[in-house]
């Protein structure tokens, strides 16, 4: 099926706004269920644009970005499924599973992408020594505006291109290469740990860590626990807290006191 | 890379507490917090969204240019928490700014409060409301009732953004009302927020601590032997029992056998597991049941992550922080250094030796 630049240039925006917005902003207009009718409208079929979005909403209910993890991504899974089964007139759950190998790209492309901009938090850093709250706004546009571009451009291709090309490019990257990417992504979060322990940390914390590592470790190996987790392990560490905190302060209350302990028996 | 050099004073040049921030700046930030996670990445995820939403109300806080460049460096502090709940920490940090707390216990509390916030958010949201909302409402749009997306936005958003105005209020009044109690035991605040501070960095180290040590390495293999029961005719037995003897220790994998060298019968396991014993048993009417063994042979493998484990769970995340520190603390090593080793780690630990140069026992670190 031929299209004509119009829809291409529509589906462009549309695709770049819906990256932007599956991350920020409303977080809802990427979802297969809002972009399968839009995408159906612009290729002329908006009934079928929509029963495909709900397929595919369905589909994505068991995978959402919990816990900072990349499932499939919903935006290019669900334009492209809307784009099949509109153009090529496949079934619905057709067109959804035609779908899944360029969604898997997707999620391939948003652990790449994750991975890739840390460098860009320098910038950031950069501006904040120099107390430059303008350059934050604009790094921030920069930011969201080369993520839109990318997913526009990808969906954009594939949309003119076609859907052997899909399974084609996902078979091209070597499978190691993806493994130590997505290994990397996942080992970069210890970055970040480890600057904050460094502000925190002297010699009296290395035991509430610990702590905290050992207790988690025990809590999270209990599966009904596991989805609460960090709730459980944050009350507990409040108790801790808290407690010091008595402590520091009834210890100098105390002394002002004259040794009176405050309960007062 | 000399700009990470940068070190954040302890404390703030002008200590006086700045006015209480008005209703409009509020509104400013939690319109902008709406942009939180516009610069994600792996290293400190949502910083630079979270620095962005913050910079109204840091701008009204810190009149001293100094001082706002410290604050604004250390709001790039890691932090992962819930998009939609993040306004809760937004108006706590906030407040401690506003009293010119130190800049320690600013960080301490941010990434505490943040933190735990992961979960709930995802409870309430992506496993309550939108399952609801979107299992409801694509089943509308199969049925193909345009009013399905119309529906699951409005209800989406009604509930977001209750949450994001009513939340920021909230938190930034109760850190406010706070600050008196928190002031007068300065130190021992301090003291209980690095406490807790450094005990949610342990919690994280497990609960996002995902990376494991996936090698396996193969150990030769183990030998069993299988039981199969089959009923045939008493000829057809005939042949079964005519099967060679085996040497059990050496037979090819594979070989069929009902008595091994010495003609005795073989000891082998049935489909569930229990030792039976092979040979020939007449069922009186021309039929024989015949259970015979098949030499199997297994590879064995040695699974690195399973030896890591029984000396402690999450030892490979806990070990990578902890190496981090060391170069973050002792090294002089940057946060970008940081990344760039770990990307190294990753890519070298997935490099397909077994490939390239035939070291077979290495399949990949990951």
């Amino acid at each position: 099926m031929e299209f004509n630049f119009v829809q291409v240039i529509l589906v462009f925006i549309v695709t770049f706004i819906a990256a932007i917005d599956q991350f920020d902003f409303t977080e809802s207009l990427y979802q297969p269920i809002v972009t399968g009718p839009i995408i159906g409208a612009i290729l002329g079929d908006m009934n079928t644009g929509l029963v495909v979005g709900g397929t595919y909403q369905l589909m994505t209910i068991g995978n959402m970005p919990i816990g900072g993890a990349q499932p499939p991504n919903a935006v290019i899974g669900g334009i492209l499924a809307a784009v099949f089964a509109c153009s090529l007139g496949m079934e619905p759950t057709a067109a959804t599973a035609a779908a899944i190998p360029f969604a898997l790209l997707g999620q391939y492309g948003v652990t790449l992408f994750f991975t890739l901009r840390a460098p860009l938090m320098e910038s950031f850093r950069d501006a904040a020594i120099k107390a430059d709250t303008k350059r934050i706004t604009v790094l921030t546009i920069i930011s969201e505006v080369i993520l839109g571009l990318i997913f526009a451009v990808i969906v954009t291709l594939f949309f003119v291109a076609g859907q052997g090309v899909g399974q084609a490019v996902v078979d091209a990257i070597p499978a190691w290469l993806n493994t130590g990417l997505s290994a990397a992504g996942g080992m970069m979060r210890f970055v970040g740990f480890a600057i904050l322990l460094k502000i925190m940390m002297n010699r009296d914390m290395w035991a509430f860590f610990l702590l905290g590592f050992a207790l988690t470790n025990i809590v999270a190996a209990i599966p009904d626990l596991s989805s609460p987790t960090l709730l459980i392990m944050a009350l507990i560490g409040f108790g801790i807290a808290f407690w010091d905190f008595q402590q520091q302060t009834e210890l100098k209350g105390a002394i002002a006191d004259g040794g009176d302990m405050s309960d007062g028996i | 890379m000399a700009s990470n050099e940068f070190v954040v004073p302890e404390q703030y040049e002008d200590l006086t507490p700045a006015p209480q921030v008005d209703k409009k700046t509020l509104n400013r930030m939690v319109w902008r917090s709406y942009w939180l996670q516009s610069s994600f990445n792996y290293e400190t995820m949502q910083s630079g969204g979270w620095l962005f939403a913050m910079v109204p109300g840091l701008e009204k806080v810190h009149t001293n240019k100094k001082d706002l460049a410290a604050s604004m460096y250390h709001n790039l502090d890691f932090i992962n928490t819930h998009p939609f709940l993040v306004t809760f920490v937004m108006g706590i940090v906030l407040s401690l700014e506003q009293n010119k707390f130190d800049t320690q216990t600013i960080r301490s509390v941010r990434i505490s409060a943040a933190s735990p916030l992961g979960g709930i958010g995802d409870a309430l949201f992506w496993l309550t409301l939108v399952p609801i909302t979107a299992g409801i409402t694509s089943n509308m749009a199969i049925d193909g009732n345009i009013l399905a997306p119309f529906i699951f936005l409005i209800v989406f958003h009604a509930a977001l953004f209750a949450c994001r105005f009513g939340l920021m209020g909230w938190a930034y009044k109760l850190g406010t009302s706070a600050i008196d109690a928190l002031t007068a035991n300065m130190q021992a605040f301090t003291r209980a927020a690095a406490i807790m501070g450094c005990f949610v960095v342990g919690c994280l180290t497990v609960a996002m601590g995902g990376t494991q040590i996936n090698l396996e390495i193969p150990n030769g293999s183990s030998r069993s032997i299988a039981a199969t029961t089959v009923v045939v005719s008493n000829k057809e037995a005939k042949s079964y029992e005519d099967l060679e003897g085996i040497d059990t220790e050496k037979a090819d994998a594979g070989t069929i056998a009902i008595a091994d060298k010495d003609g005795k019968p073989l000891t082998a396991a049935d489909a569930d597991g229990n030792a039976v014993e092979t040979g020939v048993k007449d069922l009186g009417n021309g039929l024989s049941s015949v259970t015979y063994g098949t030499v199997t042979e297994s590879p064995v493998t040695f699974k690195v992550a399973d030896t890591l484990n029984t000396v402690m769970p999450k030892l490979v995340p806990l070990c990578l922080v902890l190496l981090l520190y060391f170069l973050f603390s002792k090294k002089n090593f940057t946060p970008m250094m940081g990344i760039v080793l770990v990307l190294i780690i990753g890519i070298v630990g997935a490099f397909p030796l077994n490939e390239w140069f035939g070291i077979s026992w290495w399949t990949g670190l990951w």
